[in-house]
């Protein structure tokens, strides 16, 4: 039986039109409101610790008097290595772990990306657990260099101390594994995928294993003396480690030590609303970015919860401190009777000590994407998506049927499913398709050059992009039947953005910042619709457009990070070669075609202006 | 003898109760011996090895003998008879046990004890040989005999059933001689609990199966402190027929083994104060000829020295004289020490020293008389004897997720010469589902002639869901100095919620490959190697698992709701609502009149 409109809707379908309308753009108000709702006390919640197996801060930690000796010399080894080879590096460090009787191992690597080589030598030592099984580990790591290019003395320093003063306790349950990474970028990424067999042909197997990996922590200790700690815990891919490790570094770090902890760079956190909006903010990017921020990142898609410690600032707290809480998380961690499980996964921390999580953040990115496929709806149900010739033909058609049933006196089934005019679905089809096809072009390119020329292939990029929707909205005006013209724009909207939306929806439940900052960015794409009549209204949409286009957004966070934009694009290529970053896929093949449909249908606007086309 | 010295007096802090139990002891020992009605003999040994990186390898061999006749007719001498009984009642042949903890480090320490057959995988393994007619009732005895065992010992032997029960082919042969009995009456069955924690509960029974219970001889220094505190410890019972080739009788043989590595370091450390706090500055020993050496830096310096100890000192307490079942003429030695020949021991003053043997010097008890080695601090340090394991293995787990998985095996040949024949065993749980078609071996470096065929037999058992587990047996031959690492992937089941264990969520543990390499000869000389087994460590398995405390409040939560929406909508449903005039007035006057009517009803019918 055919679903029918009442009569009285369907000659009032303006008013289901405005309906969808004014509950997209509600659905857009409403999500963008409650994302700024959330910093307050009211949405978002203390962090407490939800695995009570962890016990933070319960015990004495002894770090100190001698052992600072210890890493005090260690840091003079350190300091005299900072400019060997990363060979020279790892031979000597393994030299020191030897001593102390641990299994060592080394690992040379390399990657290519963006025609730059990034090799090392990463060198690690497994402190076997007294009575273990080799069932289960934990790591510490320091990467030589951390993610600023400094060399790390303080923290290869205090894990080579760590590794002896770990080895006299006979308490361990878990394999401990002291990794000293080359860098902090590809070194852990290289080391973590050689422990789980994944490595490529350019990264060494390694020699030494042990059990399944339940945390990681990761120090930055750069330089003496220090006044707070920055917690760093965004993954790859947005991915987070669980809230339970990060509140048991915070917990031991503020209230056993007395060490003031600061996360997403906010030095000065005084719990007020803006600080707490800003600080969810950076974290925000950090994730919708998906890339790595310290060599913790890399340990994260393996399902292995990982966090850096780096220190910040000049103070009073010395590597004794540093060491006692290393020492009070490993304790911790020691602790676990299970993998971490029982804390969140998915979250946005606003401070120290508060956060909110999936349940009451998710609905702000899903209302703007539900905000964008109300639109797509809208556009689907609303006439002018279907062709005006044939809409007359069609009435026609219908009314005589209906005479026909109504003198025949019978109950006869509508054979006519869908009735009204038909729409061309072809050509807006095609465009849409196309477009997404045409995404795999940037991302192929970006991934594939070399970082000298990336700059000018950008630029190239951009013109070509601005340039080619123009272009093929000035073909398709051209070469189409004017009756079929606009619900052509129309429908290819219609299709893009039901696209967007439902991807967007999917995506929030991943990496919640990524869909919404594309949501946000792609809302002008909800109005970008021909308007041959105003020209003027086409170049404001024009405009919008372009300021909310990927290139936009990329010399945003080029802006925001002080790089230039080829910096951006190499760490994206470097992103997917090495970490399996998946942002440049999203922007590339979902983002940009969306964009490319857009500025179709509003350049349309001017070639339809100029050859008169379209007007009535 | 006969009489305490006062020096034994003073060593002696029993209470006068057990003074007399111990003299009670002494003298039906002696009435016994004096009898000599001991048809049954006992050995005891402990072997010290100071193993490099500080360690040093206690090795406890505890061993008695005596006739079969008495034993099947369950006349019991020193055989524990809570065992034999056990052995008799499901009609065991032949039975080893095994408890360990820990690894053996061979890259550091060598080549196991006793050629490894004393140690298990981590874990609670078992195997033996039951005599029964058919499959059914083997594995009907099979069960009891865990189910008592588990009983015996206080370990959860009682689940080693179906699923964890296997019937190796090729890795297992009876050591013991069964020249009466039909080999197709016996069957191997062997079962492993890799999760079994292995604590106190399990040495205190173990320790009661001896003569002497732990009371005297060098059962003395089974302390279950420090033995649960070393870094690799085992702890085994064998029992087996041992037939004379000359004249045919037959003794039935008990042989229980404790091998234990300590940490001396830390074993004298924790003598000190349980908690390793930072040394004291001048008890550091630092490199001083670095530039930057002073008061504020140290570069330290390891094993500069051998460190001293003592038995006392790392076993607790030190050994309180012989087990009097172990004295015995010619005297067979005690103790035994394997320490470089550089390093120097001193035994407790009076100790008769044993003729030593191929470097070791050994030293023969007395009873009622403490006995204690001291080994001083020695620098430059010596060099531990260390004798090249056979074969290294090692095995890991490959990629991550909750769907599929990968072992990789790496087996490593360190002989120049001679290529190497073993057979690998590993029984996985059903669910964790191996695809054979993924099982592959690899040569490194790879042979020069392209025949890179390492596996020669395979046997294969498949595993049926929730009823057994696989068995994968194949045997490899390691030519010389080279690598062999055997792969496959494997599938991971979805377990029924009632299928997790109880216990917090760690992951399930896969039992240790077992690593046989059959006796055979070797090198120029062609010198005879015995059996050598060889036990990688157990990996743990994380399995997709439900949040399980999540369910539960959601059944909480809509049985909860359930509740109240049923007791509100029967009681709307079953409830007659009238309006208050209509409710009939019951008074006395009424009720008695309903009664009335009643009777009257029941008359007229």
């Amino acid at each position: 039986m055919a679903l029918r409109v009442p009569v009285n809707l369907r000659q009032n379908l303006s008013v289901v039109l405005y309906a969808f309308q004014a509950l997209s753009i509600g659905a857009v108000v409403v999500g963008l409101a409650s994302l700024l709702l959330l910093p307050l006390d009211e949405y978002s919640r203390r962090t407490y610790i939800s695995e009570n197996a962890l016990l933070p801060g319960q015990v004495h930690a002894y770090f100190g008097g001698s052992e600072q000796n210890i890493v005090r010399a260690f840091r003079r080894e350190v300091e005299s290595l900072g400019n060997s080879t990363s060979n020279v590096v790892a031979e000597r460090i393994a030299e020191i772990f030897r001593s102390a009787n641990l299994k060592v191992g080394t690992q040379r690597y390399s990657y290519k990306a963006a025609g730059g080589s990034y090799t090392g030598e990463n060198v690690y030592a497994v402190l076997h657990a007294p009575r273990g099984d080799a069932t289960e580990a934990i790591v510490l790591c320091a990467p030589w260099k951390n993610i600023d290019h400094i060399l790390n003395e303080g923290g290869v320093a205090l894990t080579l101390a760590l590794s002896r003063y770990f080895k006299r306790w006979s308490l361990w349950s878990k394999d401990i594994i002291f990794v000293i990474s080359s860098d902090a970028r590809a070194g852990p990424q290289a080391w973590v995928d050689a422990y789980h067999d994944l490595h490529g042909p350019n990264v060494q197997s390694l020699s030494v294993k042990s059990g399944a990996i339940q945390g990681v922590v990761v120090v930055d200790y750069p330089g003496g003396r220090f006044e707070s700690l920055h917690i760093m815990y965004d993954g790859i891919n947005g991915q987070l480690p669980n809230l339970d490790l990060i509140n048991t570094a915070v917990q031991i770090s503020r209230d056993q030590m007395g060490l003031r902890t600061d996360l997403q760079e906010m030095w000065d956190h005084k719990d007020t609303y803006n600080h707490r909006l800003k600080t969810m903010l950076r974290g925000m990017v950090n994730q919708a970015l998906g890339h790595s921020t310290g060599p913790h990142s890399s340990f994260i898609p393996y399902h292995i919860d990982a966090i850096t410690l780096a220190t910040h600032g000049e103070g009073w707290h010395d590597e004794g401190s540093l060491g006692r809480t290393v020492e009070s998380v490993f304790r911790s961690l020691n602790n676990l009777l299970e993998h971490f499980h029982q804390s969140f996964f998915f979250y946005l921390l606003m401070a120290p000590k508060r956060f909110v999580s999936i349940g009451t953040y998710l609905p702000s990115a899903m209302l703007v994407a539900v905000g964008l496929t109300l639109t797509a709806i809208r556009l689907w149900v609303d006439p002018r998506s279907r062709s005006k010739v044939e809409v007359e033909e069609v009435v026609v058609k219908t009314d005589e049927k209906k005479g026909e049933k109504s003198e025949g006196g019978k109950v006869v089934v509508d054979t006519v499913i869908d009735s009204g005019p038909k729409r061309q679905l072809f050509l807006p089809l095609s465009i849409v398709i196309g477009a997404h096809f045409c995404g795999v072009i940037p991302f192929a390119v970006f991934n594939w050059i070399d970082y000298k020329s990336m700059a000018n292939v950008f630029y190239i990029f951009i013109v070509v992009s601005v340039a080619f929707p123009t272009l093929l909205s000035g073909l398709i005006t051209l070469t189409t039947s004017e009756n079929r013209l606009l619900p052509t724009f129309h429908l290819a909207r219609c299709f893009s953005l039901l696209f967007l939306g439902m991807f967007l929806s999917t995506l929030a439940t991943v990496n919640f910042s990524l869909s919404f900052l594309i949501g946000l960015f792609s809302l002008p794409l909800m109005f970008a619709r021909p308007t041959p009549t105003s020209v003027p209204l086409a170049l404001l949409n024009s405009i919008l457009l372009q300021l909310t286009s990927p290139f936009a957004a990329l010399f945003i966070v080029a802006g925001y990070w002080g790089l230039g934009v080829e910096d951006i694009l190499k760490e994206a290529s470097f992103g997917w070669w090495v970490w399996g970053m998946w942002t440049p896929v999203i922007v590339w093949c979902v983002w940009w075609p969306a964009w490319v449909v857009g500025r179709i249908s509003v350049d349309a606007s001017f070639v339809m202006s100029v050859t008169r086309k379209g007007r009535s | 003898m006969t009489s305490f010295s006062p020096r034994s007096l003073q060593w002696l802090p029993f209470s006068p109760k057990s003074l007399i139990s111990r003299l009670f002891t002494t003298i039906t020992l002696f009435l016994c011996l004096a009898g000599s009605t001991f048809a049954d003999t006992y050995d005891e040994n402990l072997l010290l090895q100071p193993l490099s990186g500080q360690f040093l390898l206690a090795s406890f061999n505890f061993k008695s003998h005596g006739p079969i006749q008495s034993f099947n007719k369950q006349l019991f001498e020193l055989f524990p008879r809570s065992l034999g009984q056990i052995l008799q009642y499901t009609h065991t042949r032949e039975l080893h046990l095994r408890f360990a903890l820990g690894r053996w480090d061979s890259e550091l320490w060598g080549a196991q004890p006793g050629d490894g057959q004393n140690a298990g995988g981590t874990g609670v393994e078992l195997w033996a040989w039951v005599e029964a007619e058919n499959d059914i009732e083997a594995e009907a005895r099979w069960t009891s005999l865990n189910n008592a065992l588990s009983g015996l010992f206080c370990a959860s032997l009682n689940f080693i059933d179906s699923t964890r029960t296997i019937r190796p082919v090729m890795s297992f042969s009876p050591t013991g001689d069964f020249p009466h009995m039909n080999k197709t009456d016996l069957f191997l069955l062997h079962g492993t609990l890799p999760k079994e924690p292995v604590c106190t509960e399990n040495l205190t029974p173990f320790l009661k199966l001896l003569p002497c219970k732990g009371k005297s001889g060098i059962s003395t220094l089974l302390d279950g402190h420090k033995l649960f505190d070393a870094s690799f410890q085992s702890m085994s019972i064998d029992v087996r027929p041992i037939c004379s080739p000359i004249n045919g009788h037959c003794d039935i043989e008990i042989q229980q083994n404790i091998d234990m590595v300590l940490d001396i370091s830390r074993s004298l450390q924790r003598k000190d104060s349980p908690v390793p706090r930072p040394r004291d500055q001048h008890e550091l020993v630092c490199d001083t000829t670095k530039s930057y050496a002073s008061d504020e830096y140290c570069y330290p310096l390891d094993n500069s020295f051998d460190l001293p100890w003592s038995l006392s000192d790392l076993f607790g307490r030190s050994i309180a004289g012989s087990c009097p079942f172990a004295v015995k003429e010619p005297q067979t030695p005690h103790v035994c020490i394997a320490a470089p020949h550089d390093r120097q021991v001193h035994p407790t003053e009076g100790t008769e020293i044993f003729a030593s043997q191929d470097g070791k010097q050994c030293f023969i008890l007395r009873e009622n008389q403490i006995f204690d080695i001291a080994l001083p601090k020695q620098e430059p340090p010596t060099t531990p004897l260390r004798q090249e394991p056979l074969l290294y293995a090692e095995r890991s787990f490959t990629g991550h997720g909750q769907e599929h998985g990968g072992v990789k095996t790496v087996l490593r040949n360190p002989s120049l010469k001679d290529s190497i024949e073993v057979v690998y065993l590993e029984s996985l749980p059903w669910f964790m589902k191996p695809y054979l078609h993924t099982l592959n071996a690899r040569l490194l470096p790879p042979p020069l002639d392209g025949d890179g065929d390492v596996i020669s037999e395979l046997y294969y058992r498949p595993a049926l869901d929730r009823k057994r587990g696989t068995q994968l047996e194949a045997k490899l031959v390691i030519p010389a100095n080279s690598v062999v690492i055997v792969t496959y992937d494997f599938e991971k089941a979805v377990l029924r919620y009632t299928e997790y264990p109880p216990d917090a969520n760690r992951g399930f543990d896969v039992a240790s490959a077992i690593i046989t390499i059959p006796p055979h000869r070797r090198g120029s000389d062609r010198r005879n190697v015995p059996a050598t087994s060889i036990r990688t460590t157990s990996l743990l398995l994380s399995l997709p698992t439900p949040d399980f405390s999540m369910p539960y409040n959601v059944i909480i939560f809509t049985s909860t709701i359930m509740a109240l929406a049923f007791g509100s909508i029967i009681n709307l449903l079953i409830r007659r609502f009238v309006a208050v005039d209509e409710v009939q007035r019951m008074d006395i006057k009424g009720k008695i009149m309903g009664l009335i009517g009643k009777v009257k009803k029941t008359k007229a019918e």
